[in-house]
């Protein structure tokens, strides 16, 4: 019959379980000390003002600077330059557009007729700024010739 | 599950001042240029009891290295308002003890693991500890004693491998010398029959 356990009968082991790694504890005081001394700052690639200013202030200017590349973008988009182009092109003489129609292979037809009238009405407003009687001397004088047409 | 942790000590324990070295360690602890050779000094006082109180509990060696480290840096953090009337071995000590159920808690909630998976992890890793081969009753008891909930488990290592007097395990744990000595004593009958149990199976 086995003998009932009693731990007051049972040799006490202080450290029942195997120690740690040989010199553990000459190591860990440094550890512990490099976990609580302060990290060196790191070396910042930002301009001296710059992290001079308080973040809220960087913040700031950086909203500034963002808006600002929209408003010079928008600015120097291709819409800005449209009025200019519409200016160069009502310097040409009516003659030679007449000329270049009619020289050109290709022939205005009436898709491209029903093209132009999906266009840009207010773009077309401008060349036309004559009254209904210069209208129909101005359509009077074109050839009658139905190929053109 | 945490022990609570404000620096004052239990007002049914005494007081035990903080003993001379300490009063130097925390003396130069003040002073910002002999701060580090404070600290220092004190880790290397009071690191080998810190592990093997941590270790008693988690059992791996890797896990009581990170909670000792762990200890020492929030000693490093809060030394500055410890309040001298208490022995700074307990205060270190008490936040250990924090930090070891802290982490044994988290553990079964990371893993939604019940006590009896934490506990059956924990013996598997026992039976791993070289420390132990060969060894039968010693295996059965630690086994046993990691059967035990978390705290008491923690009053028995402190009371049976330590040797700590019951006031100053009152203090660490915020607990009544009374109710220590109660759960001491279930503590001990319960490790008593679980390796009796286990003997009666082989």
């Amino acid at each position: 019959m086995k003998t009932p356990f009693h731990l007051d009968e049972h040799p006490r082991r202080p450290q029942p379980l195997a120690g740690p790694p040989a010199g553990y504890f000459d190591r860990l005081p440094m550890q512990i000390m490099a976990r609580v001394q302060p990290s060196a700052p790191r070396e910042s690639t930002a301009p001296g003002w710059l992290t001079a200013l308080s973040m809220p202030l960087r913040t700031a200017l950086a909203s500034v600077v963002v808006l600002g590349g929209f408003t010079v973008s928008f600015l120097l988009s291709p819409t800005a330059t449209a009025p200019a182009k519409a200016v160069a092109l009502a310097q040409v003489p009516e003659t030679e557009m007449v000329q270049y129609l009619l020289a050109s292979d290709t022939r205005v037809s009436l898709t491209d007729l029903a093209d132009l009238a999906a266009t840009d009405r207010a773009l077309t407003n401008t060349y036309l700024q004559a009254s209904p009687n210069e209208l129909q001397d101005a359509l009077d004088a074109q050839p009658t010739d139905e190929i053109y047409l | 599950m945490a022990i609570p942790l404000p620096p004052t000590s239990n007002p049914a324990a005494p007081n035990p001042a903080p003993c001379l070295e300490d009063q130097e360690i925390l003396a130069k602890f003040a002073d910002p240029a002999s701060r580090n050779v404070a600290f220092n000094q004190l880790v290397r006082k009071y690191q080998q009891k810190v592990y093997w109180h941590v270790r008693k509990m988690v059992i791996d060696h890797d896990d009581a290295d990170d909670l000792t480290q762990d200890t020492f840096v929030k000693v490093w953090n809060h030394l500055g308002n410890f309040r001298q009337d208490a022995s700074l071995y307990t205060w270190i000590y008490r936040i250990a003890t924090n930090e070891c159920l802290n982490f044994l808690s988290s553990k079964r909630r990371k893993f939604f693991l019940p006590l009896n998976d934490v506990g059956a992890e924990l013996s598997a890793k026992v039976e791993a500890d070289p420390g132990l081969a060969g060894d039968e009753i010693e295996l059965r008891l630690q086994k046993a004693i990691l059967r035990l909930p978390d705290k008491q488990r923690l009053v028995f290592n402190m009371r049976y491998y330590d040797e700590t007097p019951y006031e100053q395990m009152a203090e660490i744990t915020g607990t009544s010398v009374g109710a220590l000595k109660a759960s001491y004593h279930h503590a001990v009958k319960k490790v008593e029959q679980y390796v009796n149990e286990e003997s009666h199976h082989d």
